[in-house]
């Protein structure tokens, strides 16, 4: 199962979420438990950085001819 | 006879009732001029309606009123919806009035009935066909007017609330003739983007501000949109076309914004949670394995070997207090031994020993006086000696030898005659 991209900040979460409900359900082995922690962790930790480093939306603007381009308001 | 006649009461009553129950009279639209305008001072109106040749009285509470969007006066031309009752204190029928507008406007207010029950007919404001807003976009379309207060609204709430998203603004007219077609445009163009929600919407306006988001053109791009969208017209009392088809009605394009992202505090929030509970239940499987382990090893096989251990243990122990108790036993007869030693009497009283010899000396010394020369000399013997010798017979003298002959206090010299 190879990661063709980087996971969204949403697929992240559902999938931590995912996780986090298949160990509460008990019927994980403790083995698979551990490697499920592990990746649990790795997702959590990607969130984290990804909240931290938030910085301001990005704002696109696609014009008639189709092209894109940044976005500002006009005050 | 009396029996035939009923009361002017029953028969208001009766009146009453029959058109109460009239479905037809029970939801009417109609159409005339204002006459006799009165507002009360509660907020109720009292007015007629009436056209070329007839008349009919009309009541608006204060409670409907208040969507009213004009001020009514005589002469002006309005659609109003009601219901048909009778006053009973008058005897006269008259219309409550629940929605007034002024004709015209009132064109359109029927265009829109119309559309909406067409569309409704046709299944495209059904609930079950509304598709899920994604709760953590990544990125979110707005069609809208790239100026004026509803992309800014939008943008700066979004930027707000959930910093993580990327925007699209596909620009578009919001009114006037051709804003119904490019509104429509727009949210096809919107879907060739890979967008998770789309927000299509304007700010507020009077009723032909906002008519584009009533028009089919625009409820059918909405409701072909493979993307999500939410709905953003106007102000929260407005509801358009475009509301009822859109997947989510937002009352307001800040409205909009906030239902199409989270916020971020709440997303941090969560965020936490799930590490804790995260955490906890590893813990949980942990003690939970851990336990498991320990009733294993309590069990049968790994019983046994610890009751081995323990004879042995036991042997042990009594190897042990065997040695300590032999060695100490050893101790103790050679403390003995050493006891009755020191104990003993040469030990304890060295000079007893002495003493014996002493007195035996003493006997010794006794025995000595008795068998002394001296004690015999005491008694008037003396001893002769020539030369130093004693002289015990008269055969060892001749005469003119010099003896001496000692007494008990001295000696003498003598000569043999």
């Amino acid at each position: 199962m190879a990661e063709k991209k980087e996971l969204s900040f949403e697929e992240s979460l559902l999938k931590l979420e995912e996780i986090v409900k298949k160990l509460e359900s008990g019927e994980v082995p403790l083995d698979d438990a551990i490697k499920e922690f592990n990746e649990a962790m790795v997702l959590a930790k990607n969130c984290d950085q990804k909240l931290k480093n938030a910085e301001e939306a990005i704002t696109k603007i696609v014009n008639s001819d189709g092209s894109i381009e940044d976005f500002k308001i006009e005050e | 006879m009396n029996d035939k006649y009923i009361t002017v009461t029953q028969l208001t009553r009766y009146i009453k009732y029959k058109i109460d129950n009239d479905v037809n009279l029970n939801e009417v639209f109609l159409k005339g001029e204002i006459s006799n305008f009165k507002a009360h001072s509660r907020g109720h109106y009292y007015f007629t309606i009436k056209d070329e040749s007839s008349r009919i009285n009309a009541i608006m509470f204060a409670s409907a009123t208040k969507k009213v969007k004009f001020i009514p006066q005589d002469g002006m031309k309005v659609l109003v919806t009601g219901k048909i009752s009778v006053f009973e204190a008058n005897g006269g029928y008259q219309i409550y009035v629940n929605d007034m507008l002024e004709d015209g406007v009132g064109n359109l207010y029927i265009a829109y009935e119309q559309l909406k029950k067409r569309l409704e007919t046709e299944g495209l404001f059904r609930q079950e066909l509304k598709k899920k807003i994604k709760k953590i976009p990544t990125r979110v379309g707005v069609v809208t007017a790239p100026t004026g207060a509803a992309i800014k609204d939008i943008v700066s709430t979004i930027k707000r609330r959930w910093p993580l998203v990327e925007i699209y603004l596909f620009p578009s007219l919001v009114q006037g003739e051709n804003a119904k077609d490019d509104i429509a445009k727009q949210i096809e163009i919107a879907n060739s983007f890979d967008l998770d929600t789309l927000i299509v919407g304007r700010g507020g306006g009077s009723i032909e501000d906002l008519w584009a988001f009533n028009e089919e053109i625009v409820a059918r791009a909405i409701f072909n949109s493979n993307i999500p969208v939410i709905s953003a017209v106007g102000h929260e009392v407005d509801f358009t076309i475009a509301d009822f088809v859109a997947d989510l009605r937002a009352p307001t394009p800040t409205g909009a914004a906030e239902l199409a992202v989270p916020q971020i505090s709440d997303v941090a929030n969560y965020l936490n949670q799930l590490k804790i509970r995260l955490s906890k239940t590893i813990q949980h499987k942990l003690k939970i394995e851990k336990q498991k382990l320990i009733e294993i090893t309590d069990r049968y096989i790994f019983k046994n070997p610890i009751n081995i251990y323990q004879i042995k243990e036991q042997q042990f122990t009594s190897l042990i207090d065997r040695l300590k108790y032999s060695s100490i036993s050893l101790i103790n007869a050679k403390e003995k031994k050493l006891l009755t030693i020191k104990n003993s009497y040469v030990i304890t009283k060295p000079f007893s020993m002495v003493d014996n010899k002493s007195n035996k000396y003493l006997q010794l010394i006794s025995k000595l006086e008795t068998l002394s020369p001296l004690q015999t000399i005491k008694r008037g013997y003396s001893i002769a000696k020539r030369d130093g010798k004693v002289i015990s017979s008269v055969k060892d003298v001749k005469t003119k030898d010099k003896l001496d002959l000692s007494l008990m206090d001295g000696e003498i010299k003598v000569e043999v005659l």
